[in-house]
């Protein structure tokens, strides 16, 4: 029992409520919202090294105890992505005051951004199913309000598409939801994953299964359930989009992270082997999609697909060894990709366009965004000694491993596009003939947040050697769920 | 200790950084980049003695040890003889480049990339970890990517960069999955332990896969047809990168690695094949075209490949004498080469071009640099004076062409094929060298076409490829000056046992001599009478070309990206739903046959009831009838029906707190859709297309039956006893309320209420924005 | 009677798709409606139907219906309240700025 399992929902919530109060008074909202987020980062700070040190952190809401009441649960696994987070909400909080408009400033975006970083703190919390729905639904309601905000032409018309197709998909989760309880009875994750054990998963369990994986998928992004993604992720402002990119389609995938770790995983050879076939559609499809386009940012929201069908893979390929890829992967995809749309949001600032062949010789004038985009793609396409190659060096290797050839030789070849897109905005944009207009000088609060993410994203790199364990024994974890579930069970 | 021989470029690389605005503009800021290869030369040749005596030297350092990556480097015969050329070379080319770059250029970046390049080929060449090497590897790819670019500005610099690139990471990656099966297999990392376990390797299925993604990585790194595409385009780099890179290390990456794995692979009739035909193929192919060229770095280009191919195809034989004449080469090719690109450097320096149609005569207007480039050309060309180190590595590479070691099967019956090819190529590597020179050097002077007066070049741009000459003769005229201290150990650690070869200039009349005569013979013919047989080149088929293929094929691939892209990205809401609802369908039914998920019981259900059946049919007739309605107040009719049927339902299935807050949600939404549709347009009729409609009712059907199978077969699957008896039990002693509903809300699951409420205002404040937001028209920096 | 109103949801769910997948907005918010009537109805039934009282404890009462769905629904039913009301700003502002509301004139050029 420990109350501060809820701090990285509850302080990120009311100071978010909170703002709603001050919104005109802009610049006490910007620096309360950094010294929050300070905070709420060295909570997430205390509770890693709390769950590291001491075994994973349980707090029955209410007290009342599993799996009657909602248990919050923050293992190895939920508190190095609470921490995430919470990185990812400081360098965007910086940038959003660097980039944003006042208007939408005052239109409550940082309660919005709060709430939303509350929501998604919850997803990787809970221990409960339903609950999980409700956290789902906070953050989106939360990237709704955001997506919208500004109320352009652009960001109405996909933000409807955004809304509905998300709308469906939370009916058919609590529909989900139901079936499960009908079945085994109960709502809470560990009690669901014992109860599926005891039964080996018979029956229409896998069924239900597979429904809640497309839900969760939707939200994943996963093929072929993506393609309202990218031009929605593309509509609201910069810092929108990386938040977006960075948390929402991470929180799908390490929902069906949990869940097929967790409980289901008894019907491995049907379930994870259509992950696998899933992982290489998603994989090529997302990287095709990528280098269908000159627009900046649509290239960099495309890229989110086949980092996705990255995780799946390791997901669907199920080792001890694929696992770890697959959280290193997670963790340093929502780092890179925050980055990412950081730097496109800057290049969009200095070209006024965000069409690639409109763009030319900007190394001279921004030679630090060029480097930055230019080690982005290094990052992003898995070139050692970066972050994104000790992912991949896991995924591919238990893959290779448990004899999946083709889907690992699907990642290789993607890696090579990858680094082809990316590299395409770096040669377009900063090589070639340099383009008329007059010099714009970048903030600083625009530039420090893609470096910072950037170093940390190299620091997991080169330092893997600190990291990698820790990642592995969560992933020791997940393959071993009865610690999981008797530590939440414990109390019965 | 090696780390830190490694780094020291790295750290070179980084203070230059950092001090690039302090540097004084007075000086070239390559006099203070040439310390770090020097002192690096000599450190190495420290080494050497020890390791000529068949010690090598090892050092480790802990990188990722869980993972089993270590910083593990490993100093052989065969390092040590690329540690030397790297940091020779490196030498002479910093040297060359002070004179070559004006101090206008960036040259802080340049020398930041050449150091990046530097350390990590120091590192692939020392590298005992696979994933260590791979590392350096791609960073090589990258270095030569910022190099080749260099002049970002010019088009073609970006195109060859980017080609490089491609080809090379390509390589590279496909190296990675061949690493990572070698990783599975052994379950080692480090390269001497994988090939203590060959045996076992050999048997395995994994062996040949492996074997063909590392070479495909060798192959398109060193330039190996048909990838040496890239290298013609990667002249576009400065010309001491050209002689730095492209002719001396980076392109013998590939050799190495080929090399250093051959113990591994050597006996398999597969790498027999594969080196030693792609190797010939592309010695062939590579002095063939050589001599089409036009520009004096184009023909050095396909020279460096066709050079490549030759000393590809003997490590490929397998035989030690090839494999020492494969050393001796790598030697000798890296001083003649890298002094022909210093000179070509030269002429394009002092003249303005070099297009070779446009030069000529130089010989009067440039003695030394004629000298030079005579002496680099005949000695590429093999021409069988004891003054040309080039000629005894020719010769024995005739030699091992004739004694290749004793295949099998397809592998034998091809392998006497192999001198002849041998002396194909040869023969054109002589007609291109001839034309080089003679080309540059003598024949008309075309003053007019020259854009500079040529004249001698400046002292210090002489020194390097002076030097390198003189390796060219003293190697010449003592071959085996080196070999003791140098070759022998690096030919030993390729075949993993001592190699003691005596090179001599005179064997008497034996076949490699007749060859190499036949080849000076044919060659001179040949060039004598270039212009009446240059003719078919005319006729090669363009669209063939490695060039165009690699064009055609990036072209495709982006316009295939386009049009799939395009093909389901339309935009169209009802696209991509009906794709999720489908894909939801097949998927979940495809499930439910393969697991047997269908379950229907009878045994559990409550009586059929009339209120509720006519509830429920009613609800069903106003459900459908939402789909026909016409008018806007009559569809929100209907839904009401819905939503009060619903109410009613509950009310029926005892959930009166269900039941009253249906009621009132079911009036307030009622309510907003009638203000919201009053002000949205009429409805329209459905302007689809009868097909699309058709398609509509079969998705949303199947959709619905696949939910009420997966419904109906939960029901009837309640195989636990649900956890709310606790809530019934224990709502009133523990949660101090009747209602046990509300128990749950507020007090059981209380947080899902309390984020629930969050929702609901956070849907205000959405909507209160939507509404109220006006934006500036230049506020925020999107707009 | 569960069978029954596992069809009925299905149906609701069948109709709310059919709504979904039509071009005008009108149509479409009509069938989020019908969906989430349809996800209500089978988490109800999901409990078992009309098996002892209303769960409000009353004296001399030995089983009740299962409270924990309709702790459920009610959730749901309050979250998606908020969304449908979003859900009907946010047409009418599209339809104000983009002058249609027609989904297929919504798609979107391809290089914005």
């Amino acid at each position: 029992m420990s109350n501060l399992v809820v701090l990285p929902i509850l302080i990120p919530l009311f100071f978010g409520a909170m703002f709603v109060f001050f919104h005109n008074k802009l610049a006490a909202v910007r620096l309360m919202s950094f010294v929050v987020l300070l905070i709420n980062t060295a909570t997430a700070i205390f509770i890693v090294y709390e769950v590291y040190s001491k075994g994973a952190l349980i707090l029955e809401t209410g007290g009342w105890k599993a799996p009657y009441g909602i248990i919050l649960i923050a293992d190895k696994l939920s508190s190095l992505l609470i921490l995430t987070t919470n990185i990812i909400a400081l360098a965007a909080c910086v940038y959003a005051g660097a980039t944003l408009d006042e208007e939408r400033e005052k239109h409550y975006f940082y309660t919005l951004f709060l709430i939303l970083i509350a929501g998604v703190s919850g997803a990787f919390l809970t221990g409960d199913l339903f609950n999980l729905f409700v956290f789902f639904e906070v953050l989106l309601m939360a990237s709704y309000s955001l997506i919208v905000l500004g109320a352009t032409k652009v960001q109405l018309r996909e933000s409807i598409k955004y809304v509905l197709l998300n709308l469906f998909s939370s009916m058919l989760f609590v529909t989900t939801v139901a079936f499960l309880y009908s079945v085994t009875g109960t709502v809470n994750m560990a009690q669901l994953a014992e109860r599926v054990g005891e039964i080996q998963q018979k029956g229409v369990l896998t069924s239900i299964a597979i429904l809640l994986f497309v839900v969760f998928a939707t939200k994943g992004a996963l093929f072929p359930l993506y393609f309202w993604l990218p031009k929605s992720y593309t509509a609201p402002p910069s810092v929108i989009s990386a938040l977006f990119g960075a948390l929402l389609t991470k929180v799908g995938i390490y929902s069906i992270l949990r869940v097929f770790s967790l409980i289901f995983v008894y019907k491995l050879e049907t379930t994870h082997a259509f992950f696998l076939l899933l992982a290489g559609f998603t994989l090529i499809f997302g990287v095709i999609g990528a280098l269908s386009t000159h627009n900046v940012k649509l290239i960099i929201a495309y890229n989110i697909i086949p980092a996705i069908g990255f995780m799946l893979l390791g997901i669907g390929t199920f080792s001890a060894e694929s696992l770890a890829g697959t959280i290193y992967y997670l963790v340093h995809d929502m780092i890179i990709k925050a980055a990412l749309f950081f730097l496109a949001g800057i290049l969009v600032y200095i070209a006024g366009t965000s069409d690639l062949r409109k763009m030319g010789g900007y190394i001279k004038g921004y030679p630090l965004v060029g480097w930055m985009f230019f080690l982005s793609a290094l990052v992003l396409a898995g070139i050692p000694p970066f972050s994104g190659f000790i992912g991949k060096l896991l995924l591919l290797k238990g893959a290779f491993a448990e004899k999946h050839y083709l889907v690992a030789a699907i990642g290789l070849g993607c890696s090579l596009l990858i680094l082809l897109s990316i590299i395409r905005i770096f040669i377009m944009a900063f090589w070639g003939e340099q383009k008329e207009g007059k010099k714009i000088k970048l903030k600083r609060g625009m530039v420090i947040p893609p470096l910072a993410l950037l170093c940390f994203s190299i620091f997991l790199g080169i330092g893997a050697e600190w990291v990698y364990p820790h990642i592995q024994s969560i992933a020791d974890g997940l393959a071993n769920p009865s610690q999981y579930i008797n530590e939440v069970l414990k109390a019965r | 200790m090696f780390l830190y021989y490694i780094a020291l470029p790295f750290i070179a690389a980084f203070l230059l950084f950092l001090f690039s605005r302090s540097l004084s503009k007075t000086f070239h800021t390559g006099w203070l980049v040439a310390i770090v290869p020097f002192v690096l030369f000599i450190l190495f040749l420290t080494n050497s003695s020890e390791i000529s005596e068949g010690q090598p030297v090892a050092s480790l350092t802990n990188w990722i040890p869980s993972m089993g990556i270590q910083l593990s480097f490993y100093l052989d015969g065969l390092s040590l003889l690329f540690t030397l050329l790297i940091t020779g070379i490196g030498f002479l080319v910093v040297l060359y480049s002070v004179f070559y770059l004006s101090k206008k250029e960036n040259l802080i970046h340049f020398y930041i990339y050449l150091l990046l390049f530097m350390g990590s080929m120091l590192g692939l060449v020392m590298s005992d970890n696979l994933f260590v090497l791979y590392t350096f590897w791609e960073f090589t790819s990258i270095s030569s990517f910022l190099l080749i670019g260099f002049w970002s500005h010019r088009a073609r610099s970006v195109y060859g960069a980017l080609k490089s690139m491609m080809i090379t990471v390509f390589g590279g990656l496909c190296m990675l999955g061949g690493f990572l099966l070698l990783w599975v297999a052994t379950d080692t990392t480090s390269i001497r332990e994988i090939i203590s376990q060959k045996e076992e390797l050999m048997a395995s299925p994994l062996f040949m896969p492996i074997l063909l993604l590392v070479l495909l990585g060798a192959f398109s790194k060193s330039a190996q047809f048909p990838f040496h595409t890239w290298l013609p385009d990667a002249m576009e780099a400065p010309t001491p990168v050209s002689a730095y890179l492209h002719s001396a290390t980076m392109v013998k990456a590939g050799i190495y690695l080929v090399a250093r794995l051959s113990l591994l692979f050597s006996g398999s009739d597969l790498f027999f094949l594969c080196v030693s035909g792609f190797g010939l193929v592309t010695l062939c192919w590579g002095s063939f075209m050589a001599v089409r060229q036009t520009d004096l770095k184009g023909i050095l280009a396909f020279s460096t490949i066709s050079q490549l191919g030759m000393i590809m195809s003997m490590l490929g034989f397998g035989s030690e004498a090839a494999i020492f004449a494969a050393v001796f080469h790598i030697f000798n090719h890296a001083t003649f080469k890298g002094s022909l690109f210093m000179v070509a450097g030269i002429v394009d320096h002092e003249t303005g071009t070099r297009d070779i149609r446009k030069l000529g005569g130089l010989m009067t207007f440039m003695p030394i640099t004629a000298t030079l480039a005579f002496f680099g050309t005949f000695s590429m060309a093999g021409f069988p004076l004891p003054i040309f180190n080039g000629f005894l590595s020719k010769e024995m590479f005739f030699d091992a062409s004739l004694q290749t070691a004793s295949p099998s099967g397809l592998a034998r019956q091809t392998a006497p094929l192999f001198p002849y090819l041998a002396v194909l190529g040869s023969i054109f590597t002589f007609v291109y060298s001839m034309y080089l020179f003679f080309g540059t050097f003598r024949g008309k002077v075309q003053l007019h076409q020259l854009e500079k007066k040529p004249h001698e070049a400046p002292f210090g741009m002489l020194i390097p490829p002076f030097l390198l000459v003189c390796f060219i003769v003293v190697i010449g005229v003592l071959p085996n000056l080196i070999n003791e201290r140098l070759l022998a150990p690096a030919a030993g650690a390729i075949a993993g046992n001592s190699i003691h070869i005596h090179v001599a200039f005179w064997h008497g009349i034996k076949p490699p001599l007749i060859m190499s005569l036949i080849v000076v013979t044919a060659g001179a013919l040949l060039f004598v009478f270039k212009r009446y047989w240059e003719i078919i080149y005319r006729y090669l088929p363009g669209k063939l070309s490695a060039d165009k293929a690699y064009q055609a094929f990036l072209n495709r691939l982006l316009r295939a990206a386009k049009k799939i892209t395009g093909s389901y990205m339309t935009g169209s809401l009802s696209l991509y739903l009906a794709i999720i609802v489908l894909f939801l369908v097949c998927v979940t039914a495809g499930m439910m046959a393969v697991t047997g998920g269908f379950a229907f019981s009878t045994a559990d259900l409550s009586p059929v009831k009339w209120p509720e059946v006519i509830t429920g049919v009613s609800m069903l007739i106003a459900a459908v009838a939402t789909i026909f309605m016409k008018r806007r107040i009559a569809a929100v009719i209907v839904i009401g029906v819905v939503g009060y049927g619903l109410s009613l339902l509950f009310v029926l299935f005892r959930a009166p707190d269900l039941a009253l807050t249906q009621l009132i949600i079911e009036t307030v939404t009622v309510v907003l859709f009638l203000l919201c549709f009053s002000h949205l347009p009429v409805m329209k009729p459905n302007s689809k297309p009868l097909r699309s409609r058709v398609a509509d009712v079969l998705i949303s059907l199947a959709a619905g039956t696949l939910i009420t199978l997966v419904a109906i077969s939960s029901h009837s699957s309640k195989w636990f006893q649900p956890i709310s008896d606790y809530f019934v039990k224990t709502s009133y002693s523990l949660g101090g309320g009747k209602n046990i509903v509300n128990v749950i809300l507020v007090d059981f699951r209380g947080l899902d209420t309390m984020f629930e409420i969050t929702v609901l205002g956070l849907a205000a404040l959405g909507i209160y924005g939507m509404i109220k937001i006006r934006l500036r028209k230049k506020g925020g920096m999107e707009q | 009677m569960e069978i029954l109103m596992c069809i009925l949801g299905g149906a609701l769910f069948a109709a709310g798709i059919y709504l979904l997948l039509q071009r005008q907005l009108l149509r479409i918010i009509l069938g989020t409606a019908l969906v989430s009537h349809g996800a209500h109805l089978l988490i109800l039934t999901m409990g078992k139907l009309n098996r002892g009282a209303p769960p409000v404890l009353g004296e001399g009462i030995g089983h009740y219906t299962d409270p924990l769905p309709q702790a459920l629904i009610l959730t749901s039913i309050v979250i998606s309240f908020g969304v449908t009301s979003f859900l009907l700003v946010l047409a009418y502002r599209a339809y104000q700025k983009n002058r249609t509301d027609m989904m297929d004139q919504l798609r979107g050029t391809e290089d914005e």
